[in-house]
């Protein structure tokens, strides 16, 4: 029979009389530093060595998998797999952890080999085949050879000074770990770990103060929606708080839906515990009894981890009735969203937790005022919640330190399309784009040249190479057409087409739209109705001014963000790349060569060798034998799907 | 409180929307889509009004608040409005003649006052109940014309001789066609050579 660990979260000894029951104020942070009721050096050193296990591993040597959407989907559970038999095979004792993500999603999955005193790289690109390699050189060679970064140098290990240290990564070095300081590091289903890490000491905080001090602390720390809109946080909350109703709600928007945007889901998964520290201190500044998380349905370990964590935090008396003796009744559902994209948007989401369908609402009322069951609600999204336990862990100064003047801290980016590094990136906001961009996402790929990045995705707008560097925050970025939105960052390089890119981000909106309010209804339809004439080369001059009224008149006068920012991506590239919609409509020619309509293919009779091999493999019979033994395309019969310019072996089919 | 619409300082109520406020002056606010204590979702976006932030907003849901400035009549008022007309429109299927709100349409007035083309002349004759010329065998171009003339010359007893040329919408000009098959008129009529005197658009049934 399996023997029952002893953690922390237990009882030490019968003299610790802390029960979900019969609740102590310090209960958290006696667990890491105590204990505090009684003196006992046998339990304090129970818990010292229980806490050093909880970091290496019992042997002293603990390998972290990384195993969340991201890593799982490159292979994560087979690598974990094969780290247990290895480790099993080679007699080595270590523990096998499964742990959240470190935004370095280019490299899935990653292993990371962590001891007390050896050098803990990280590997990546694992495979199950590669893992006896790599344990083979570190615990039989002693070598850190093949490693991706190390985390220190100690001299004990070989080949140290051939891989680089994570902080003196470009990718590393520039970003600042706020608040995902956990991801990549702990077992988000732990709640053990997250506490040794010194989780939930920041709600502790938080209870002993009075609700207007924690909301006077989040005033000063400058904190701003994450979400998108950058509302201040502590007026949302003071609006709430002092709204005379009894009962009051607290929603987290984990609702994330954006192309190309993932930083909520990497935090929820990898450190959910933090969020759910955020939701329960955000309840308690305004005054709630009830929170509810409310989780996309496609992101299901997401919200499987949020369950998981609430249910633990119930467990040990950090949610329900009275928490910790301190009087305050709070408690958590989570609820998933049937995953329509418009439930991002508050109102939407109300509507839908209260069952009805979700479609967003005229504000105001803003949901501060009248929300869920109409009563006061706060919707934060999970950022901002993170954000919340985090200041409250470490204080306000800690946070103002990062950021601008009129936006303080820290920002989550997921850097995705035309880059070498693709990954979730946390910086200070007011970084510029282009260190984002070319320094920790590494630039463009080889032979290719960065046209354009999407900020806040179809909600957001392309700004073109020229304007890199802007800094990153919420009002230059406004002002440049664009908007932070959650943070997700497209680049778009020159193999790309910036009317197919805003054709694309106009066909989400059309099929996102609830079609509540005329404006986003029809617009979205119209607009994409003319850039797909665009595209296919029926465009007409006049489809600029139509698409450019258009997309003004949804901007004032839809109903919610949705509608209100889906024009963003298309007015935003008519202002920077108008040439190349002038292009496709005037010159019939797609300057990318992506508009497959726009696109002529013809063969190059200098590099052809009459292989035949462009003949055989058209599927609609275009390429036609001459007289002379080349080869020619039929215009009238080429349907441009490109498979001759793939076949061909001597590049002779060309693109045009 | 006080709000001041128009340039104008008025008392409203707590609670109360724009477009109480403004009906109560006499200040006429358009609305589609609103139906008092039935549906207030401000979905057609045809009562925007502007506030002096420079935002456009629904008069139907909008509640006052003290010190209140807006306008209910500016340019930007008037192109939203004729945009989300147009967008109805595009939406829309246009088959006036035998709609059954023929004769008592909001949109079709609405689209007149505002000037979006794309509904034939039918639709604003019937607003002034008129009898069909092509019932008495006439000739009249209405089901094929835009509408705009506010159907003067029809008011005046003549048929419509599709001076404003014709709807450029195909769903509009098919039905067109099919209301003079309807009629026992030969579309052959239309045709230039058979009749030198109808305008050049005829040709396009």
């Amino acid at each position: 029979m399996r023997q029952e660990y002893w953690t922390l979260m237990d009882p030490c000894c019968d003299y610790c009389l802390h029960s979900a029951s019969n609740p102590c104020v310090k209960y958290v942070v006696c667990r890491v530093r105590g204990p505090f009721c009684h003196k006992s050096v046998m339990c304090r050193n129970r818990r010292q060595q229980r806490i050093k296990k909880v970091l290496y591993g019992p042997q002293g040597v603990r390998i972290n998998v990384g195993a969340s959407s991201c890593g799982l989907a490159a292979g994560a559970e087979k690598v974990l797999e094969a780290v247990k038999d290895n480790l099993r095979s080679m007699g080595v004792e270590a523990e096998a952890s499964a742990v959240g993500y470190l935004g370095l999603c280019f490299m899935e999955p990653f292993i990371e080999i962590r001891s007390e005193d050896g050098p803990s790289p990280i590997y990546g690109h694992v495979s199950p085949d590669n893992v006896g390699e790599i344990f083979a050189k570190y615990f039989e060679e002693g070598s850190v050879d093949g490693a991706f970064e190390i985390r220190r140098r100690t001299g004990r290990f070989k080949d140290e000074d051939k891989v680089p240290l994570l902080d003196e990564l470009d990718v590393w070095r520039k970003q600042v770990k706020w608040v995902s300081r956990n991801c990549g590091v702990i077992n988000p289903e732990s709640i053990e770990e997250y506490i040794v890490s010194g989780g939930y000491e920041g709600r502790s905080r938080a209870l002993m103060m009075k609700p207007e001090e924690v909301i006077e602390e989040i005033r000063l720390s400058g904190l701003r929606g994450r979400g998108g809109a950058g509302f201040p946080t502590w007026l949302k909350w003071k609006v709430c708080r002092e709204q005379p109703s009894k009962e009051k709600y607290i929603i987290c928007n984990a609702d994330e839906g954006d192309p190309g945007a993932f930083m909520n889901r990497l935090l929820a998964e990898s450190d959910p515990h933090r969020v759910l520290e955020g939701l329960i201190i955000a309840g308690y500044a305004i005054g709630a009894s009830h929170g509810v998380i409310f989780v996309r349905a496609e992101k299901p370990l997401m919200a499987a981890r949020l369950e998981k964590a609430v249910e633990d935090a119930r467990r040990w008396g950090l949610l329900g009735e009275n928490i910790l003796g301190t009087g305050f009744n709070f408690d958590v559902r989570v609820m998933r969203s049937a995953g329509a994209f418009v439930c991002g948007e508050e109102t939407a989401m109300i509507a839908a937790i209260e069952g009805r369908r979700a479609m967003p609402r005229q504000r105001p009322p803003y949901p501060a005022s009248k929300g869920l069951w109409d009563k006061p609600t706060v919707v934060n999204n999970v950022e901002t919640l993170a954000h919340v336990a985090t200041i409250m862990a470490h204080g306000w100064q800690e946070f103002a330190k990062y950021g601008t003047e009129r936006s303080r801290g820290t920002k989550m980016f997921c850097v995705t399309g035309g880059v070498k590094r693709t990954g979730a990136f946390e910086v200070p906001i007011g970084t510029t784009i282009r260190t984002l961009v070319c320094d920790i996402a590494g630039g463009p790929h080889e032979g290719r040249k960065i046209k354009a990045v999407q900020i806040g995705g179809p909600s957001g707008g392309c700004l073109p190479e020229r304007l890199f560097d802007l800094p990153i925050d919420y009002e230059s970025l406004q002002e440049a057409g664009a908007i932070m939105g959650s943070g997700g960052l497209v680049v778009i390089d020159d193999s790309n087409c910036m009317v197919d890119v805003a054709r694309y981000f106009t066909s989400f909106t059309l099929a996102e739209s609830c079609g509540k309010c005329v404006p986003c209804r029809t617009g979205t339809k119209t607009l994409y109705d003319r850039l797909s004439a665009i595209v296919e080369g029926l465009g007409d001059p006049d489809d600029l001014r139509l698409l450019e009224e258009v997309g003004t008149m949804m901007k004032d006068a839809a109903l919610c963000a949705l509608g209100g920012t889906a024009p963003n991506p298309i007015l935003s590239s008519l202002k920077y790349f108008k040439d190349e919609y002038e292009e496709h409509i005037v010159g019939k020619r797609c300057p990318a060569k992506v508009c497959s309509k726009l696109v002529t293919y013809n063969i190059n009779r200098e590099l052809c060798v009459k292989c035949g091999l462009c003949a055989k493999s058209c599927p609609a019979n275009a390429i036609i034998k001459t007289d002379d033994g080349f080869f020619a395309v039929d215009q009238h019969k080429c349907i441009k799907c490109g498979t001759c310019f793939i076949t061909c072996p001597r590049d002779a089919v060309e693109k045009r | 409180m006080k709000i001041k619409i128009n340039g104008l300082e008025v008392e409203a109520k707590e609670g109360e929307r724009i477009l109480d406020v403004a009906d109560r002056l006499g200040i006429r606010i358009p609305t589609l889509c609103y139906l008092r204590g039935i549906y207030e979702g401000a979905s057609c976006r045809i009562c925007v009004v502007e506030l002096n932030n420079g935002k456009l907003i629904p008069a139907c849901a909008y509640e006052v608040s003290d010190g209140l400035v807006l306008s209910t009549d500016t340019p930007r008022i008037r192109e939203s409005r004729r945009l989300t007309l147009e967008l109805l429109l595009s939406a829309h299927r246009i088959s006036c003649q035998d709609c059954p709100k023929k004769g008592e349409c909001a949109l079709v007035e609405l689209c007149s006052e505002y000037g979006v083309e794309g509904i034939p002349v039918c639709a604003e004759c019937s607003l002034h109940e008129e009898d069909c010329f092509l019932g008495r065998g006439e000739i009249c171009l209405g089901p094929i014309t835009i509408s705009g003339c506010k159907a003067e010359c029809i008011r005046d007893g003549k048929p419509c001789e599709g001076c404003r040329g014709p709807v450029t919408r195909r769903d509009v000009l098919e039905r067109g066609r099919a209301i003079y098959l309807e009629h026992g008129i030969p579309l052959e009529m239309f045709s230039r050579s058979s009749r030198s005197t109808a305008p050049p658009h005829a040709n396009s049934i």
